[in-house]
């Protein structure tokens, strides 16, 4: 399966077409094809084709939840399910801003039957609290409806998904803790890493672009991860200097003081670096002793990169965004 | 019953004008597996574009969910689907307005059901609030306007506890845990006045909910939950009333919420299907898949309903290369409940045989000869027949599994009266073949027979599939080939004579034939590519190539062993049965010399877990030996799914 993935000679094809209808059609002949052919041309907006390729990865995550061990479903299952609370997000938001479903179907990650959500019932609701009650027996309710009563009172989304958020890294981190020794290791480098990320740049942006208070940071953030520990999320919460905080958290990573001079690009690609190294940490995976989770996790996570980088390239070239400003924001490469 | 059904293509042009009369043919005959074929034509001009059929087939689906929320609301269930020919599309337009009409007339009073339901809930979570503090003899209104401290009573979930501990760190703070329930906490939050703004903040950012009694509500918490009480109380005969009536609304409205339910569901499968058609200038193309023995009947009733429909069908060969072939089986009624178990596995593939049968007639047998006991076996009878008869309401969708207990607890009575064991006891029944305890080694040579029988059937069946698929590769040099069977039978051969010192075939004629075997299969893949006209016959380095071979070569000598020796656990498992039953009568005497309460129980308990425990077991050893042992011989799987198309599908989307 990892060989399906597109190789340095694809990608460098796909960087160097001329439009989106070239990137289309060499998308075309590679493993994401047959999502692509299976909407008419006519059809294939920039929007469309980035719902269709993320079908390739829907694929993926069924293939690898069952084909691996019992003991490392739920923690597939969970990954996995980081969609459903996106998708989530993205219908609250549509029913908040009162969209139609034509406008949020494509912007949901295709789960086809892997999801309780009901996702155009919920759209054709009139209120956030009626489309949350749709979601009764569901595993989202019970976060939510308690949310709710911030909701009512900020009318903001922001409390309800910031309970959603910190709810799925729990249960993340449950997961992993729940899988045998030599599993769990595996999974803590690689999964571990990508808590890690949420939870910094969650705290970084509090703190910057929303000026939260240290209470209100500690609050929206978990005292959980790989290499990042409480005090570090504490210390940020508490004013110490972000780049200290970060260069004693990674310190292989260099020039990170000019980041925060301009946070509005600094940030985004502070991020950058944090997913190359999960990127890193993915394919270190596939060396040495095969039989352990950190290979179809590794896996999963590879494909959703590659995923990303391509909606950048999509996006790019339908906008005909010049290759030295796109490519700041590519992953893999 | 031995293939899967012979499948034909057919591909259909209708004018516009019957476009509906024809796909509701094809959706009401059940037998039609429609292909996507928006991607074969693209010169829609006079004709209502894909975007149509998709804007109606989404309208229908929101009617259609609009109508389940009715029913749901009033507690309707769907009923039984209503005969096709008596359900007819129905006009979106003709529809909306009677979908409205019973959303109004039921809204109000679901509305204020679920509004008393609410508020009911509402009054439980002030009850969940005060009981804690019930015995406290002060006002709550005090509690809210204390001078110098701030208190805060509230719902939290208890994730948050620890989070919020950690976040009021640098003042100081009591946080009281009053209750958990679930993944809630009932807690109480104290701190200094002057510190009201971090503390509010903290609590809000942890999602503590806090206590916000209305103002009718004064008093202790003793007096207030008194009054909640009361008001609980008046609420409950209020739903009560309300009730009432929605039970005359829903006796009232039954039949046509389930009439409309089925006829906007007919139209929204209908609509689907058209949006997945091609599309020719002034016509439609539907392309599928129809099982060949349907075709006449179904091109039939196409001719009746459009006189100007073109039909052009194709039947391929099974040995053809398509792959995209549906695969429907067709297995009588009693062989049904054995083809899940082949689905478990992997659908065949339209070339492929149906292993079914085998299945149905191999793997009673193992799981008989592994759980041999008549008492045991009419056990399961008894529970198979449970799940027949659909009494358990529960256990309804577990019918087809209690056709194969069944079937498999009726061989196992036949093994066992063979065995002479009831109950686990080996005194009362006289054995009719032999006593597995007693003739361990004749036991377990002859599963070890059994299993040769099976693979060498397994050999034949895969070089048949080979054939078919004209494989001739596969069918000549590969380990599952010609080659592979006579590799296998020369060594069982040999077997035979050290251990039996039977002289049937010289040895020597065996060790030359088992030689050029092992050497074809060794070169199976180069052997393969050149009878296949590919070239080069080795990829790579000769060397890398034969290193390759060897192995592989070493690990299909692996394989035969293990395959074979695998089927010693038929004979192991029935001389453990014998072993497992004595232990419990040796329990049961421990228990209770004198065979008195004590020794029955353990008898009773012993072979109750005897029966589930090694039932299941066994089971899943029977299934093992098919899948691992005899399904790897012939069957690969991987077949595509025939789903006709229905009008009145039993689940909604």
């Amino acid at each position: 399966m990892y060989s399906t993935m597109l190789t340095p000679e694809t990608w460098g094809a796909l960087y160097e077409s001329a439009d989106f209808a070239t990137l289309i059609s060499l998308l075309k002949k590679t493993v994401y094809g047959p999502y692509l052919t299976a909407v008419e041309d006519k059809d294939l907006t920039p929007r469309r084709s980035v719902y269709q390729i993320k079908g390739h990865l829907a694929d993926a995550y069924v293939t690898v939840i069952y084909m691996v061990p019992e003991s490392a479903r739920p923690l597939l299952i969970q990954l996995y399910r980081l969609f459903e609370v996106d998708n989530l997000k993205a219908v609250l938001r549509g029913v908040a801003t009162g969209a139609s479903w034509d406008q949020v179907r494509y912007v949901l990650f295709p789960l086809g039957s892997f999801t309780v959500l009901p996702a155009q019932a919920m759209i054709e609701e009139e209120s956030v609290g009626a489309a949350v009650e749709l979601l009764r027996g569901t595993p989202y309710y019970s976060t939510l409806s308690h949310a709710m009563e911030r909701y009512t009172a900020e009318q903001s989304l922001f409390p309800l998904e910031v309970a959603l958020d910190l709810d799925y890294l729990r249960e993340l981190w449950s997961d992993i803790n729940r899988l045998p020794s030599r599993d769990r290791e595996q999974a803590l480098r690689i999964v571990g890493s990508l808590i890690d990320m949420n939870n910094l740049m969650w705290a970084i942006r509090y703190r910057v672009y929303h000026h939260l208070s240290e209470e209100e940071i500690i609050n929206y953030t978990v005292p959980f991860g790989y290499r990042v520990r409480d005090e570090d999320i504490r210390a940020i919460a508490a004013g110490a200097d972000i780049a200290q905080v970060v260069t004693r958290i990674y310190p292989d990573l260099a020039d990170v003081s000019p980041l925060f001079q301009e946070p509005r690009s600094g940030l985004p690609q502070l991020e950058l670096r944090l997913q190359r190294r999960i990127v890193k940490q993915c394919r270190a995976a596939f060396i040495g002793y095969p039989f352990h989770i950190g290979i179809p996790v590794a896996y999963v996570l590879l494909n959703e990169l590659e995923i990303q980088d391509l909606t950048v390239l999509i996006e790019a070239k339908s906008l005909q965004v010049p290759a030295e400003e796109f490519q700041l924001h590519l992953v893999m490469s | 019953m031995f293939y899967p059904q012979k499948m034909t293509e057919i591909e259909i042009i209708v004018p516009e004008q019957h476009v509906l009369a024809v796909t509701r043919v094809l959706a009401e005959q059940g037998v039609f597996h429609q292909e996507d074929a928006r991607g074969y034509l693209r010169l829609e001009a006079g004709l209502k574009s894909a975007d149509y059929w998709r804007e109606e087939s989404s309208a229908y689906a929101s009617l259609e969910r609009r109508i389940l929320a009715v029913m749901q609301g009033l507690e309707v269930d769907e009923g039984e689907p209503p005969p096709a020919d008596q359900v007819s599309m129905i006009e979106i337009e003709a529809v909306r307005p009677a979908v409205e009409r019973l959303e109004q007339e039921t809204r109000g009073l679901i509305e204020e059901l679920t509004n008393e339901q609410k508020k009911l809930e509402q009054l439980q979570r002030y009850i969940h609030q005060l009981e804690p503090i019930a015995d406290m003899d002060v006002e709550i209104s005090a509690l809210r306007n204390l001078r110098y401290i701030f208190a805060m009573l509230g719902i939290m979930p208890v994730d948050n506890l620890e989070r919020l501990h950690t976040s009021l760190a640098r003042i100081p703070f009591v946080l009281l845990t009053l209750r958990k329930e679930g993944r809630q906490a009932v807690v109480l939050l104290l701190g200094a006045k002057c510190n009201s703004d971090v503390l509010e903040r903290a609590a809000r950012s942890a999602y503590l909910n806090p206590l916000s009694l209305p103002e009718a509500y004064r008093g202790t918490p003793a007096q207030i939950l008194e009054t909640i009480h009361a008001d609980i109380e008046r609420i409950q005969q209020h739903i009560t009333e309300r009730k009432g009536v929605m039970t005359e609304l829903h006796d009232a409205r039954t039949q046509q919420l389930r009439t409309l339910l089925w006829r906007v569901r007919a139209s929204r499968m209908l609509t689907d299907a058209i949006e997945r058609f091609g599309r020719l200038r002034y016509s439609y193309l539907i392309v599928g898949w129809v099982p060949t023995v349907h075709l006449e009947n179904l091109t039939k009733r196409l001719h009746q309903v459009s006189d100007k429909i073109l039909i052009e069908t194709n039947t391929p060969k099974r040995r053809s290369e398509r792959q995209d072939v549906p695969v429907a089986l067709d297995n009588p009624g009693i062989l049904r409940a054995f083809q899940q178990l082949v689905m478990t596995y992997g659908r065949p593939r339209y070339e492929e045989i149906d292993p079914t049968f085998l299945i149905a007639l191999t793997f009673p047998l193992l799981f008989g000869a592994m759980f041999g006991d008549v008492g045991h076996s009419l056990i399961l009878v008894l529970m198979g027949g449970l799940l027949v008869s659909r009494k358990i309401r529960a256990l309804r969708g577990m019918a087809d599994l209690g056709t194969i207990i069944v079937i498999c607890g009726l061989v196992a009575t036949v093994f066992g009266f063979l065995y002479g064991s009831v109950f686990g006891m080996e005194n009362v029944l006289p054995a009719l073949w032999l006593r597995p305890l007693d003739d361990i080694m004749q036991i377990l040579m002859t599963t070890i027979g059994m299993g040769v029988v099976l693979l060498s059937v397994g050999f034949i069946l895969g070089i048949i599939n080979a054939c078919i698929a004209r494989d001739w590769g596969r069918l000549l040099f590969e380990h599952n080939g010609i080659a592979g069977a006579v590799l296998y039978l020369s060594l069982v051969g040999l077997v035979t004579e050290v251990f039996l010192n039977k002289m049937l075939i010289p040895p020597l004629v065996l060790i030359v034939l088992a030689t050029i075997a092992g050497v074809i299969v060794m070169f199976s893949e180069a052997l393969s590519r050149w009878i296949g006209g590919q070239r080069p016959v080795v990829e790579g380095s000769i060397g890398t190539y034969i290193i390759q071979a060897t192995f592989e070569m070493v690990d299909t000598l692996i394989s035969i062993l293990s395959n074979t020796l695998s089927y010693v656990r038929v004979g192991a498992f029935a001389v453990a049965h014998g072993g497992l039953s004595a232990v419990v009568f040796i329990l049961a005497e421990m228990a209770g010399s004198t065979r008195g309460i004590g020794y029955w129980i353990v008898v009773i308990v012993g072979n109750l877990f005897i029966v589930g425990f090694e039932g299941l077991i066994v089971g899943i050893q029977s299934l093992r030996l098919e899948y691992y042992e005899f399904f790897s011989k012939f069957f690969t799987g991987g077949g595509m799914r025939y789903t006709p198309l229905t009008l009145l599908p039993r689940t909604s989307r």
